[in-house]
């Protein structure tokens, strides 16, 4: 087959496969609707797709996160929960606002990791506060109460004033202000998908540590 | 093969429920000395060995034999007297433990495989390992919906919504693969932690699963695989957890909407009626009680993927969308906790697995890494599923350090900790490989240790 003949009949394939998906089992689901996947659909990307509107001042904050987050989290944010639950704030300096990466994570000997040492993206919290929060009620706040105990611990975490205000507007400059939002890395070999140069992460899978199966012999080691 | 006649050896295994509210207390505390005296106050409190033979009748013969036990002496129990059926109840001791202090929510926590009690490579579906991130719950299947839409219009022809019933009626696919929790063998970067295999090991376990390829239910929602490279998936649990999964996968036919374990559902434990399953990579990507797939042209940066599951490396960075469980191994038996009580054959046995193929080799070194000699692989040997070793050793009775190091079909070899600190640091949390070493002591008891 001339190699013209092998292109158009791959594009007749390609086609055909298109095609059939949808049609290969029918009656099998159906499509949903409008109203379903917006009852469904909550996340907020990191580009802030998927953000609802609304605000939530500090103080308004504040109220909110005595009456439905302090039993867990602390009056303050220093946590109760144990090793799994992480405290929410501290370990952060107006040097890491500046400079975008905590120094506290390269500490000697280590600290506790707060939420706002790590946190690289604001998308994060809302989306998590939205979909999973309080413990045992997750889901019941309304978009205001969301951006409002944010607000709150932006303040608990001194990224913003007593008297700020925080809406789907007002995030981006939140954005710009976290304190690890430089902190992260996607260099490494562990992303089974593409890698940075086509458009993914990392380096395609190359393993960052490299050993040999010595058999005899081999370099002797530290007794216990 | 033994070189010829041999006194066999006799493995006490490891005391279970030791840990004390003192351990309890000292573990929270964070220092890490509990183990030796919990180790110590749970082995004086076992009995001897049940190999004993009593002298008397030792003449004659085992009273085993001689005196006819009463379940040969009388009539059994009928058919369906338990219905499920359970494990005998001399095998009591043999089930999922929870570390006490790790989290105040019972919710918020892990439950850990027995591994040193396992056979094979198949685990109990009801000894597979928990982490639920809001608690788990026991879904009605009438009423659970899985929905596939696109993060913007453009990306799909057009969102969809499934039945469970709808799901069992597509083409299925049944595959073993191991899933292991990001964070197992956490404990052990700053140095040896855990007591038993259980606890450094036992976020591990590996079943047969049944279920659909989401390539399929992709393409039935005309899916335009050019614009949409990301998955994100999302549970219908409370935390409804969510994370993302590279398209690659998905095309390369891997990933599949599991309903089955083992033959039977999936246990609300392990997200019933469905999961998310994603070969080689770490258990939190294979989202329980999953409840819809998002496509996308961004990844999506959830908060277990910014927050946690995220490995903090020398230069401060976190490391993020680390996914990928490299080639790894352990000695199972003997291990942590348990007793060598003579000198004589035993059977070094353990599981390797790699979140990239296939294990290809194991070698195991009763030296502490001086020496190393290959241990026989059972099969099956499968892709990113856990492989059984063993390993013939007489113990002569002197000190001993027992390591077992896998290497995969890519050529990769399991690092000692040492080659991995050397790269990582220890304070990671995540994605602990590393040679995992066994101290049999002149005494016989098995101790966790590192070397070097």
């Amino acid at each position: 087959m001339s190699s013209w003949a092998r292109c158009l009949l791959a594009i007749a394939l390609l086609v055909f496969t298109a095609a059939a998906g949808a049609e290969m089992y029918p009656g099998v689901g159906r499509e949903a609707t409008p109203a379903e996947v917006a009852a469904w659909d909550i996340d907020v990307r990191a580009d802030f797709l998927g953000l609802p509107a609304g605000s939530g001042s500090v103080s308004a904050g504040a109220e909110l996160f005595a009456a439905q987050c302090a039993s867990c989290h602390g009056s303050a944010g220093e946590a109760k929960g144990g090793a799994i639950m992480a405290p929410l704030i501290g370990g952060i300096t107006q040097a890491d606002i500046e400079n975008g990466q905590v120094q506290a994570l390269l500490a000697t000997p280590p600290v506790p990791r707060t939420v706002f040492m790590k946190l690289a993206k604001l998308s994060s919290l809302f989306d998590y506060i939205q979909r999973a929060m309080p413990w045992t009620t997750p889901k019941t706040l309304q978009p205001d109460e969301v951006y409002a105990s944010m607000a709150y611990l932006l303040y608990l975490a001194g990224i913003v004033p007593d008297d700020f205000v925080l809406s789907n507007q007002t995030m981006p400059e939140v954005q710009a202000l976290l304190p690890n939002r430089n902190g992260m890395s996607t260099d490494h070999g562990l992303w089974p998908g593409a890698s940075a140069a086509d458009g993914g992460f990392g380096n395609g899978g190359v393993p960052d540590v490299q050993a040999t199966a010595c058999m005899h012999d081999c370099a002797a080691q530290v007794a216990p | 093969m033994l070189p010829g006649p041999t006194k066999i050896g006799v493995l006490q295994s490891a005391p279970e429920g030791f840990l004390s509210a003192e351990d309890i207390q000292s573990l929270k505390s964070g220092r890490r000395g509990f183990l030796r005296a919990s180790l110590l106050a749970a082995g004086a409190a076992i009995t001897a060995p049940v190999v004993a033979i009593d002298g008397a009748a030792e003449a004659e013969g085992d009273p085993a034999i001689l005196e006819l036990p009463p379940w040969t002496r009388s009539a059994g129990q009928g058919v369906a007297a338990r219905p499920y059926g359970a494990p005998s109840i001399h095998e009591a001791s043999k089930v999922r433990r929870d570390l006490p202090g790790m989290s105040s929510y019972a919710g918020n926590s892990v439950s850990f495989t027995p591994l040193q009690n396992l056979f094979g490579i198949i685990t109990p579906a009801g000894l597979h390992y928990e982490r639920h991130h809001q608690g788990w719950h026991d879904i009605d299947p009438a009423r659970h919906r899985l929905m596939i839409n696109g993060s913007a219009p453009g990306m799909l022809k057009a969102p969809r919504v499934y039945t469970l019933a709808d799901l069992l009626r597509l083409p299925s696919v049944s595959r073993i693969h191991f899933l292991e929790c990001g964070g197992n063998t956490g404990m052990e970067w700053a140095g040896a932690t855990m007591p038993t295999v259980q606890y450094t090991h036992g976020m591990l376990s590996c079943s047969e699963f049944t279920g659909v390829p989401l390539r399929v239910l992709l393409e039935a929602s005309g899916v335009d695989f050019r614009k949409a490279r990301y998955v994100l998936a999302e549970g219908a649990d409370g935390a409804s957890l969510t994370r993302t999964i590279p398209m690659e996968l998905v095309e390369s036919d891997e990933v599949f909407v599991a309903y089955g374990q083992n033959g039977e559902m999936l246990r609300p434990e392990n997200g019933y009626p469905l999961r998310l399953v994603v070969p080689g990579v770490q258990g939190v990507s294979w989202v329980k009680w999953l409840r819809r797939i998002e496509v996308g042209d961004q990844p999506y940066a959830t908060r277990e993927e910014t927050l946690h599951y995220v490995d903090l490396m020398p230069d401060g960075k976190l490391r993020q969308y680390s996914s990928v469980q490299e080639c790894k191994s352990v000695i199972t038996a003997p291990s942590g906790g348990q007793k060598l009580l003579e000198t004589g054959f035993y059977n070094i046995t353990g599981l390797a697995w790699s979140g990239r193929g296939k294990v290809e080799r194991v070698d195991v070194s009763v030296d502490g890494g001086k020496n190393w000699n290959t241990a026989r692989l059972e099969s099956p040997v499968l892709d990113k599923a856990l492989t059984r070793f063993n390993f013939d050793w007489i113990w002569d009775g002197k000190p001993a350090v027992l390591q077992s190091r896998a290497i995969d079909s890519t050529g990769y070899v399991q690092p000692g900790i040492s080659e991995l600190r050397a790269v990582r640091g220890t304070q990671s949390i995540y994605h602990n490989n590393a040679i995992q070493s066994w101290q049999v002591q002149a005494s016989g008891e098995v101790k966790n240790v590192q070397l070097g």
